[in-house]
């Protein structure tokens, strides 16, 4: 079982998000913001502008103008995708790495990360789900936990204990062997860096919704959009197809094979759209 | 030369060349190779019908089993493959844990090209299909031989 000096000491090992993103993501959040704190913010990081101007100008939005200034993003965009773009763009960095114990080569699990985060946003509009706008937020760092639990995955799991155990969840065999889960690792580190409470909740839950104490469609959505991606391949490390989708989640939602497969023809697109930036 | 073939896509060849897919979830993967003239060619598709979405069947063929078999094997005998001597192999079609029927798009995707391939009387000399394992395919086209590796192991089809 993982102690709790050794969990701090991995989470100390992550790297935070870089510190002007930090400060960013605060003025976006904070309802009195304006458009020029905003650019005011991002004015000594010009490598984080170009960023964001890029992708408000790639094929994912398909806008008719072209966006040219910050200013101009948030207030054609709004401010929830001006702070979606933000994310991406500084959380790239941190999750673009290969992930031991996991066997998540270079870009898999930041590939896995957008996939999600895409399909996400294309389940909540075929299923008329509204008020899920941080599903996006937390459909990114979902799997951030990975991160801190892989090399004791690496150190825990050996192969052939691990396939043989056929019919359980792979949460439920971390969790049995290091005492923790990828889902709970995950929470813990967001929880330190200050993110909301709603996407908090979700990252924790994401392979168990039935146990979040309220109910909610947002962890609902980033269920349904990982276990898609999970499936479809995009990207499975190690455990493969090993999770179980949640039937009453499913149930809930009005999930049916048709949306499920009507989403899936559409992910590859966006996904692209949003990386090939 | 080592061909990839991406998800929703398609490649054939000939010249010895090796054929590559990796993480087949649910995806059907299929091959089939001519051992006479030694061409082949492989598919990995996503989905068993293109009714779902038919503006997308149009653009890219292979996302779907139903296009992308069809579409599969004329570029096969573009290259000079010949039906009656096709060695068709079929990997992937897993799922995920649990009963529920609206994830296991791996066994519609089954189901379709089985279909698929009794219409035009054709069988499949092997297949690797189903379980939670997720797929890489090898597909060596101077021999036909296909290899999937899955959970550190590979076995041949
Ligand atoms: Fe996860
Ligand atoms: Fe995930």
């Amino acid at each position: 079982m993982i102690s709790k000096e050794l969990l701090d000491r991995l989470i100390r090992e992550i790297p935070s998000p870089p510190e002007n993103a930090v400060r960013v993501l605060e003025v976006l959040r904070d309802s009195e913001s304006t458009p020029s704190k905003v650019e005011e913010a991002l004015r000594y990081d010009p490598g984080l502008t170009a960023n964001i101007l890029r992708m408000a100008n790639s094929a994912y939005f398909g806008l008719p103008q072209r966006i040219g200034s910050i200013r101009q993003a948030v207030v054609v965009l709004g401010w929830k995708r001006v702070y979606d773009l933000v994310m991406v763009s500084c959380m790239s960095s941190v999750m673009d790495r290969p992930v031991e114990g996991y066997d998540l080569a270079k870009g898999e699990l930041w590939r896995h990360s957008v996939a999600v985060s895409v399909t996400a946003e294309l389940l909540a509009k075929e299923l008329e789900i509204r008020g899920v706008d941080e599903v996006f937020t937390a459909s990114l760092l979902h799997d951030i936990g990975k991160l801190l639990l892989g090399i004791l995955i690496k150190e825990h799991m050996r192969d052939p204990e691990f396939f043989s155990k056929g019919d359980s969840s792979f949460d439920r065999l971390e969790k049995g062997l290091i005492g923790i889960d990828h889902a709970e690792a995950g929470a813990i580190v967001l929880e330190r860096w200050g993110l909301p409470h709603r996407v908090v909740n979700a990252v924790r839950y994401h392979h168990n919704p039935e146990d979040s104490p309220k109910p909610d469609s947002m962890l609902d959505i980033l269920h349904l959009a990982d276990v898609t991606c999970l499936i479809l391949g995009f990207t499975a490390g190690k455990e493969g197809l090993k999770y179980e989708p949640s039937s009453s989640v499913a149930k809930r939602l009005n999930m049916s094979s048709s949306i499920l497969e009507r989403a899936s023809s559409l992910t590859l697109e966006k996904m692209n759209q949003l990386m090939r930036v | 030369m080592r061909i990839v073939v991406d998800v929703a896509d398609m490649k054939a060849s000939g010249n010895g060349d090796e054929i590559v897919t990796h993480a087949l979830g649910s995806c059907l993967g299929l091959t089939v190779w001519d051992p006479i003239s030694k061409v082949g060619a492989m598919l990995h598709a996503m989905l068993p019908l293109s009714k779902i979405n038919p503006d997308k069947a149009l653009e890219n063929p292979y996302m779907f089993v139903d296009t992308g078999v069809p579409a599969l094997f004329q570029a096969f005998y573009k290259l000079g493959g010949k039906k009656e001597r096709a060695v068709i192999k079929a990997a992937g079609c897993g799922a995920p844990l649990g009963d529920d029927r609206i994830f296991k798009i791996g066994e519609r995707n089954l189901i379709v090209l089985k279909k698929l391939l009794w219409k035009n009387n054709l069988l499949l000399a092997a297949e690797d299909t189903g379980g939670t394992q997720s797929r890489t395919l090898y597909f060596d086209l101077s021999t036909g031989k296909v290899v999937v590796q899955s959970g550190g192991e590979r076995r041949e089809l």
